[in-house]
């Protein structure tokens, strides 16, 4: 009964799976420039109201996924218990978002869609790429300092239909109907707004 | 039509449907009650131990025997290249690459076939493939293989020919009964690797 | 004009549903090739391990983040998935800035602030994102995007934590960004 991930089912090597890992990129490289996110205007839009692209695009690829494994599993061509699932570090997970979030509004990029505006050849992405990589390397030479909350409060990997006791099936139509309600409401905003110049 | 609307039409059913359908498992193939019902009385569970001795003899590399019986029943005897999986310890992880695999034709067997039908059925309803029982047990073996009853002079040839047959294995196999009593390796033989499930939380430091 | 050109550049973009649908997807094949899903800081955090060893090798073996890496990730670093993956990225997205004619050398900025400016912020948010990537584990490709696609319940705190802050603390920085 073979099924995925591929991998971990040894159906391909660890050097093809690198390779795999090298045309994935340029899949989602292609994707993020296309819809806009190599722009950092463009992406910092839903915080000022004037652009909806990252909640659109994000949201929906969100729910694809959800949806695409779900099935994926019921038709038994995919191991749910095999793929990775991001571990649960409360407190370094909440206080590494709330500066990456300070970082986001500051310089307008994420680490992947950073690498996407440089590709394009844009000088403040390369200097936000720059930027990331002294933060990485201050954080690796400071560890000592972190670890403690780097580590603290680990609750495995629980996940969020967990917390509130109902299926995955049915987190996922949350997760839809949130999106969709979302969307509506951001097309709704988007038409009342006087567009911003920018 | 907005393309926001051509998503929600797509999304949300698909949503509704995800969330009516039970809970699924990774095991796509489980056998329903009747089903198992069905095959436990049929029989196809079975292999003689004329089958099995022919099989040991001709050195069948696809034959696996499983001893289920506890561990100190299988150190005092045990089948040819049989490997020991206590009744008991059937679900236990270390065993499972071994029952749940394509490669191999394992046959459980015990004393008489109490046990090997218990972990028949247990793997069974697992969805488990390629797990068969001894019929009778090492009990029926002893019988068969190892003290053949010759067969009258008024029996038809087959009878002769199976009885040589098993004169034959029984010698092959370690003579008469009593002589198999030393235990072969109790050491794992090599695990045909198909799938090793190496609880994969892909590590990833940081993405 | 102003709202032709506008127009223009935008028609150029992808729809963003569209988009998002095609982002799904290549996210749900990375999960059934690999098992797992994007992301981007870990490449980083790759390189300057690399980095740190090659012009330092003593250091590394001795401080104590240096060694709990390779106890966990033995061989080159930079042989890891993600920085492949990364590698992709930037071919992926010069293909798509080629062919939509959006290659150019340039700083983006608002026309309120300087290109200086723009550069220095940009350094000061990657520092930032640099440092909050690694407490968070994940960037929003990875911890965001891949946690809400695997219903992981830290990847969707993350999430919550960088869009809400930058939600919070955007009213505090508009001026670099809106006129």
């Amino acid at each position: 009964m073979d099924m995925g991930p591929l991998i971990a089912y040894e159906i391909i090597s660890e050097n093809t799976n690198l390779f795999f890992a090298f045309l994935i990129g340029i899949g989602f490289g292609f994707v993020l420039e296309s819809s806009g996110f190599s722009s950092s205007r463009k992406l910092v839009g839903i915080f000022y109201g004037y652009d909806t692209v990252v909640l659109k695009v994000f949201f929906t690829a969100g729910i694809t996924t959800m949806l695409g494994l779900l099935f994926f599993s019921l038709f038994g061509w995919i191991d749910l218990s095999l793929i990775f699932i991001n571990p649960t570090y409360l407190y370094s997970a909440i206080i590494g978002g709330i500066i990456m979030g300070a970082g986001f509004i500051i310089g307008g990029f994420c680490p992947g869609t950073g690498v996407c505006a440089a590709a394009i050849g844009k000088i403040d992405a390369m200097m936000f790429l720059v930027g990331i990589f002294i933060g990485i390397t201050f954080f690796n030479e400071t560890y000592p300092l972190w670890e403690g909350l780097f580590k603290a409060s680990y609750l495995g990997t629980p996940k969020i239909s967990e917390l509130f006791g109902i299926s995955d099936g049915l987190m996922a139509l949350l997760f839809v109907l949130m999106a969709m309600a979302a969307f509506w409401l951001g097309e709704r905003f988007e038409k009342i707004k006087k567009p911003v110049v920018y | 039509m907005k393309p926001r609307i051509l998503l929600a039409i797509f999304a949300v059913p698909l949503a509704l449907i995800i969330a009516a359908v039970p809970e699924n498992t990774t095991h796509a193939f489980k056998l329903t009650p009747s089903e198992l019902l069905e095959e436990a009385n049929s029989g196809v569970q079975y292999y003689s131990p004329d089958e099995i001795a022919d099989m040991i003899i001709k050195e069948d590399p696809s034959l696996q025997l499983i001893d289920v019986r506890n561990a100190d029943e299988f150190e005092k005897f045990n089948l040819p290249g049989a490997m020991n999986i206590p009744l008991t310890d059937i679900l236990s992880e270390d065993w499972q690459a071994y029952l749940d695999q394509d490669i191999r034709i394992n046959i459980f067997y015990s004393n008489g076939s109490l046990k090997s039908d218990k972990a028949w059925m247990i793997t069974r309803q697992l969805g488990y493939e390629n797990n068969y029982v001894l019929m009778g047990g090492l009990n029926y073996w002893v019988e068969t293989i190892m003290n053949p009853t010759s067969p009258n002079a008024t029996s038809p040839d087959e009878e002769f020919a199976k009885y040589d047959f098993r004169k034959g294995a029984g010698s092959a196999l370690g003579g008469s009964a009593g002589a198999m009593n030393e235990s072969t390796t109790s050491s794992k033989p090599a695990l045909p690797v198909i799938r090793s499930k190496p609880k994969k939380k892909r590590v990833q430091g940081g993405c | 004009m102003e709202k032709e050109k506008k127009e223009n550049r935008s028609n150029k973009y992808m729809n963003p549903y569209l988009g998002g649908v095609f982002l799904g997807l290549v996210l749900l094949a990375a999960f059934l090739i690999s098992g797992r899903g994007l992301g981007a800081s870990g490449a980083f955090k790759s390189t300057s391990i690399a980095v740190v060893k090659n012009i330092a090798p003593k250091h590394t073996e001795n401080a104590s983040f240096y060694q709990e890496f390779t106890e966990s990730h033995p061989g080159n670093p930079m042989k890891s998935w993600l920085v492949y993956q990364m590698l992709g990225v930037i071919v992926g997205g010069f293909l798509s800035g080629a062919l939509a004619g959006r290659l150019k050398l340039k700083v983006e900025h608002s026309p309120k602030i300087t290109s200086k400016t723009r550069l220095i912020m940009a350094g000061i948010g990657g520092v930032l994102f640099g440092l909050g990537s690694q407490l968070g584990r994940g960037c929003t490709s990875g911890s965001a995007l891949g946690g809400m696609a695997t219903l992981s319940l830290g990847g969707i705190i993350t999430m919550f934590g960088i869009f809400g802050t930058a939600f919070a603390l955007a009213y505090f920085f508009r001026k670099y960004w809106i006129i």
